[in-house]
């Protein structure tokens, strides 16, 4: 999953070039398209409905990766 | 009999006392202070002193005067207004530490101690003292620097906890990131939070992390007496602290505790709930700025692409107007010939009156041979068809 923020500015970024800019249609519809993409991209990565828990148990070999889910109930 | 006269005034000179006491021989007053005063700052480097606070006196200068004592002796104090000016005013009978550099005053002769720091010892003072020593040591470091705080990430994909895994904080912490950015993913760290392992345990825990792609970092703990938190306070955890790669949100105690730990961190929040929500947007509110967005996209191409349209809309007046003479043209043609094959029509020439005459085939009787006698047929004529036979 590409990052939220880097989706969203560059999002923005179009949004910009093509409010201010005067754009061939070609590169207009380019723009456009991958706007409405990237959008499409933002929007479903919010529509993630549940917090993802993940617990780094306190063993001092496990070293880099969170290993396991914790489910609501783990608490 | 008698020493000569090195440096001073000797001991037990029997005749010679006149002469050592004579203008040559006696020191200043100014001499002999300024002389104590190098004995003293060269043998006295500045040390915390502790004491009862008497004789306080604060000038118009906003300089402080007073005495330190204890059972057995005391000693004249003075704190200047640069130095005190951020602290609450002492009264006489306050026992405290300060920190100070023992010197003479020369004016007066007074031995006395030049205060740079004070705190009270009557409320959690050791813990203080211990407190503003760390913090020194962190301040000279530059960990307290304001210009070292990082901005806090705007939509954080892995948050980190570090806090005692079973307390109210990590539930606050995970009820309030799941209400407002569900996005993101919440890594819990668990560490001892009080008790004698405290220290290596939170060390231990923000060590792990410093490994793990993480955006954002929370050191959560509930309120507590000033010794509860003290694994907050001490200068490994406020040094592991400021080491982390990722922007630290401190949320320790209650908002009127200040720890080392919330003093190092990049932000630090009044409460778990205030620490969640420093570290997440609002989906809603994302969710809102997405619709301004799609919507500004679409009117930005609309404009974008107007002139296109217009040219479009030009270019279909010009089609559409051609057509039409196109058509206007064809149109005349076609009435002419028309009015030409309607001259031709066998009907006109019934009309002038021809007849034809058909067999029940529908085949033409042209000939005498076609027609014997007794033959039926069918003539049409201009205004329909009759049967006839022949004679």
């Amino acid at each position: 999953m590409a990052e939220f923020s880097k989706q969203l500015e560059r999002l923005e970024a179009i949004v910009r070039k093509l409010e201010s800019e005067d754009l061939d249609l070609d590169e207009a519809l380019k723009l456009f398209e991958e706007g409405v993409e990237r959008l499409r991209v933002a929007r479903e990565q919010l529509a993630q409905a549940e917090l993802k828990v993940k617990k780094v148990l306190e063993v001092e070999s496990s070293p880099s990766a969170p290993d396991r889910p914790v489910s609501p109930a783990d608490r | 009999m008698g020493q000569p006269l090195t440096e001073g005034p000797g001991p037990g000179a029997g005749l010679d006392l006149f002469a050592a006491a004579s203008t040559e021989g006696a020191w200043t007053v100014g001499e002999v202070t300024r002389r104590a005063r190098a004995v003293i700052e060269a043998g006295l480097p500045p040390l915390w002193v502790r004491g009862e606070i008497t004789g306080f006196k604060a000038w118009r200068s906003g300089h402080w005067y007073f005495s330190l004592r204890d059972k057995s002796a005391q000693i004249r104090c003075v704190m200047f207004a640069k130095q005190n000016y951020m602290l609450p005013v002492p009264v006489d009978g306050m026992q405290v530490f300060v920190f100070a550099k023992p010197s003479v005053y020369e004016e007066k002769g007074d031995f006395q101690l030049t205060v740079s720091e004070l705190l009270s010892t009557d409320r959690d003072g050791l813990w203080k003292l211990a407190f503003e020593k760390a913090k020194a040591s962190l301040m000279k470091d530059g960990l307290l620097d304001p210009a070292r705080k990082r901005a806090l990430p705007l939509f954080p994909r892995r948050i980190a906890v570090v806090t005692s895994p079973d307390g109210a904080v990590l539930r606050d912490i995970q009820s309030v990131v799941g209400r407002r950015w569900p996005v993101a993913e919440l890594i819990v760290v668990p560490a001892q939070v009080q008790g004698a392992k405290a220290e290596a345990s939170v060390c231990s825990a923000l060590n792990r992390i410093r490994r793990l792609p993480v955006d954002v970092l929370i050191v959560g703990r509930g309120g507590g007496s000033i010794e509860d938190l003290w694994a907050f306070n001490s200068e490994r955890v406020a040094r592991a602290v400021a080491a982390m790669p990722m922007p630290v949100i401190s949320a320790i105690g209650h908002e009127t505790d200040v720890t080392l730990c919330d003093l190092v961190a990049d932000y630090r929040a009044p409460t778990p709930s205030a620490a969640a929500e420093a570290a997440t947007p609002d989906r809603a509110e994302v969710l809102a700025h997405c619709g301004v967005l799609g919507q500004r996209l679409a009117r930005a191409l609309r404009i974008a692409s107007r002139h296109v349209v217009e040219r479009l809309a030009r270019t279909g007046d010009r089609l559409a107007r051609c057509m039409d003479y196109r058509l206007e043209t064809s149109g005349a043609r076609l009435t002419a010939y028309g009015a030409r094959l309607d001259a031709l029509s066998p009907l006109k020439v019934l009309a002038r009156g021809y007849s034809v005459a058909r067999d029940d085939q529908g085949t033409v009787l042209k000939s005498v041979a076609q027609l014997p006698s007794g033959k039926e047929f069918r003539l049409r004529v201009t205004d329909g068809e009759v049967n006839g036979r022949v004679q």
